[in-house]
């Protein structure tokens, strides 16, 4: 149960996630040279959300007020399954399939809350959502079926201390490993892939007409989504984590080279998005290829 | 992206389209107007321009006050290019009250002013055009750099963004001289950091990805509409006041005008990137002649004009801003007209560059014209009885002529 709730379970991903949050947005500043706010911002945001009135749109349709908690839930989930410093609080054969499920499930959700706000800003950033999803949806599972097939198994445990014990599967799989770190940039709708929630033309895409206790969820499904695919990137392709000191320095260099992505690149139009990510999944199946063969 | 359909005309298209209004509050802007988008999934089928959001009654204004005070007050009419809006707004009076010459020193600080400002209206640009398709960076690093320009503002006229010089007949400000060494310094630095956007502007990847071929505006349709500034000459037009018509000392300094051939956003961009090393290389001209010239700032002025009409045409960081005054022997004007660039570029030529484009390159084709919406909005009608608020169109003043 402590492992479930406290550590490394509910307590320690929310806390962490949002600390993740907090240091990627002071990275991106210090490199954009300014200040930044400081590491704790987000969880003084989210005290701030959950103070506010939540607000409801007389159009909005049945589930408005459901998806931004069930998105949560579900990122919440993938998280849990994840190997964590050596310990995972869901640990079963076959959770990678949890965690792929419930990741992806988890963007629905957001996006099914854009498209139940009856709002064209909303509406237009779900749809552009759902399309980039088609995308970036190729090369994560096709990086990931790769590790699957090569290591026979589809338990993050076991793929987590093959690579304590014999190193590095990106070494290995370079190509898959590549096209995998893109899909959690996409994923995480980092820019360059932050078409979605393009401020300059859709206000907050399909957050647009949240507030309040529906915002924080919203928010903390971010932060927790950009945590669980980098600490699943730790588990599958980067060395694994034995001890939690190992899990933070290894997910804290693959949020640096998220935050120079954030921070060199410009926002891609979602045609381009959309060739970008099929262009890495082809590239993630020659490693799948080689696997197989 | 849905293939195009020929069959029906673009008034059916628009019927049947999604409409998303952009503004008058929206984040792509901090001013407010309103575009219609009539969007086709991602593809922009029309939009409509709708402008009127912040008319402030300027022009009217200007009648009420004397020729000293209006001087602050067209200063006001933009945030950004405010020292053209002052400078221009004197040399009407001035050819209003035919004062022939003004002291070289007062043309050349008036000079140096305007240039300043160029710079940093063009930085402030590049600044907007990063943030527009999501590359912050660019913001903040342009944005940074636009500081040392407002630095050396503050250090001729005191103010960063009202800088108050100009008067009739001359300036009403030295230049402090001591300072000239140190703004020769800012300038070498400002040099190396557009050298460094230029290249950013020419050969980033992601940035030709959202910029070449985007909004393209046709050469006829410029000399159409008299699209005017940076945008008609990014479309091959040699359209540059300061070359045609020139002011001040323009025609005695080496320098050239910059024209590309693009007509898409990029050239927008680079024109404005090049233009910058011809501002700089002014500046630097005007400050080593500066030290030469006698001491005198101004020649009288009378205060009071004898009934007359006068023009002034300059260049603005956004193009030809046109001022044209009469006066009727008093000491106010009886009528000042002003024509801003943004005026002329923003009803016009939105609608052509945006149409079949798609809607995530709509900020930054806005942008690319580089719209004052502060400077857009001269006249508005309503009418007090009801209440009711009417823009004057074209119709509109065709029924006026045929009256």
């Amino acid at each position: 149960m402590f492992e479930i709730l406290v550590y490394p379970g509910v307590a320690f991903i929310i806390i962490a996630s949002m600390l993740y949050s907090g240091i990627l947005r002071k990275l991106a500043a210090r490199m954009q040279n300014r200040k930044g706010p400081p590491v704790w911002q987000p969880f003084w945001d989210f005290i701030k959300l959950l103070s506010k009135d939540t607000i409801q749109p007389e159009q909005a349709r049945p589930g408005y007020n459901v998806w931004p908690t069930l998105g949560f839930v579900s990122v919440l989930v993938a998280a849990l399954a994840i190997p964590i410093g050596g310990m995972a609080a869901l640990s079963i054969p076959g959770d990678l399939i949890i965690v792929v499920y419930f990741l992806s499930f988890g963007s629905m959700c957001l996006y099914m809350a854009g498209l139940s706000s009856a709002n064209p800003f909303g509406v237009i950033g779900a749809m552009r959502g759902i399309t980039q999803m088609v995308g970036y949806e190729f090369p994560f599972l096709a990086s990931l079926i790769t590790v699957a097939v090569a290591r026979g198994t589809l338990s993050l445990w076991n793929i987590n201390f093959f690579q304590v014990n014999y190193g590095f599967l990106a070494f290995l799989y370079p190509f898959a490993f590549i096209a995998f770190f893109i899909a959690i940039v996409a994923k995480a709708e980092i820019p360059p892939f932050h078409t979605p929630t393009a401020h300059q033309e859709i206000v907050s895409g399909y957050y647009t007409e949240y507030s309040g206790t529906n915002l924080a969820m919203i928010e903390l499904t971010h932060y927790i989504k950009l945590f669980a695919l980098l600490a699943l990137g730790v588990a599958v392709f980067f060395g694994g984590s034995a001890t939690i000191w190992g899990f933070l320095a290894k997910t804290l260099v693959l949020l640096f080279v998220v935050v120079v992505f954030r921070v060199v690149l410009a926002r891609l139009r979602i045609d381009q998005a959309f060739r970008l990510t099929w262009f890495f999944g082809i590239v993630a199946l020659v490693d799948l290829v080689r696997v197989l063969l | 992206m849905p293939e195009k359909r020929p069959d029906k005309t673009r008034e059916e298209r628009k019927k049947a389209c999604y409409h998303v209004p952009i503004g008058p509050q929206h984040p792509m802007y901090v001013e407010s107007e309103n575009i219609m988008v009539h969007l086709d999934g991602e593809t922009i089928v029309d939009v409509d321009v709708n402008i009127g959001y912040m008319h402030r009654g300027i022009e009217e204004l200007m009648q009420r006050r004397n020729y000293i005070q209006n001087i602050f007050l067209a200063e006001r009419i933009c945030g950004i290019c405010s020292g053209i809006h002052s400078m221009t707004y004197t040399q009407c009076v001035e050819n209003m009250a035919g004062i022939g010459e003004i002291p070289e020193r007062a043309k050349l600080i008036r000079m140096i002013i305007l240039e300043l400002e160029r710079l940093h209206s063009h930085l402030l640009f590049f600044g907007v055009a990063g943030y527009e398709i999501g590359l912050d960076t660019l913001f903040m690093y342009t944005w940074r750099d636009r500081e040392h320009v407002l630095d050396m503002l503050e250090m001729i006229s005191g103010n960063r963004i009202n800088y108050a010089m100009p008067t009739p007949g001359g300036v009403r400000r030295n230049l402090p001289e001591e300072k000239i060494p140190e703004m020769l310094k800012k300038l070498d630095y400002l040099e190396k950091q557009c050298r460094y956007y230029a290249k950013v502007f020419q050969h980033d990847k992601l940035f030709s990805e959202r910029s070449v071929g985007l909004g393209i505006l046709k050469r006829d349709d410029v000399q159409r509409f008299h699209i005017v500034g940076p945008v008609a000459r990014a479309s091959g037009v040699r359209d540059d006041v300061r070359k045609n018509i020139p002011y001040l000392v323009y025609d005695e300094l080496d320098w050239s005008m910059i024209t590309q051939t693009g007509k898409d956003v990029r050239a927008r961009v680079m024109v404005k990137a090049l233009e910058m090393f011809q501002s700089i290389s002014i500046l630097r001209q005007c400050l080593k002649r500066i030290v030469k010239t006698p001491k005198e700032l101004k020649v009288r002025f009378p205060l009071v004009i004898p009934p007359s009409e006068g023009i002034a045409v300059m260049e603005a960081p956004r193009g030809e801003l046109v001022y044209h005054g009469r006066s009727n022997g008093t000491d106010r004007p009886e009528r000042m007209r002003i024509r801003t660039p943004s005026f002329v570029n923003i009803p016009y030529s939105l609608p052509l560059m945006l149409r079949d484009q798609q809607l995530a390159d709509l900020p930054i084709i806005v942008a690319s014209i580089d719209p004052c919406f502060s400077c857009c909005d001269r006249v508005t009608l309503l009418d007090t009885r009801t209440g009711e608020k009417k823009k004057v169109d074209e119709t509109f003043l065709r029924r006026l002529r045929d009256v």
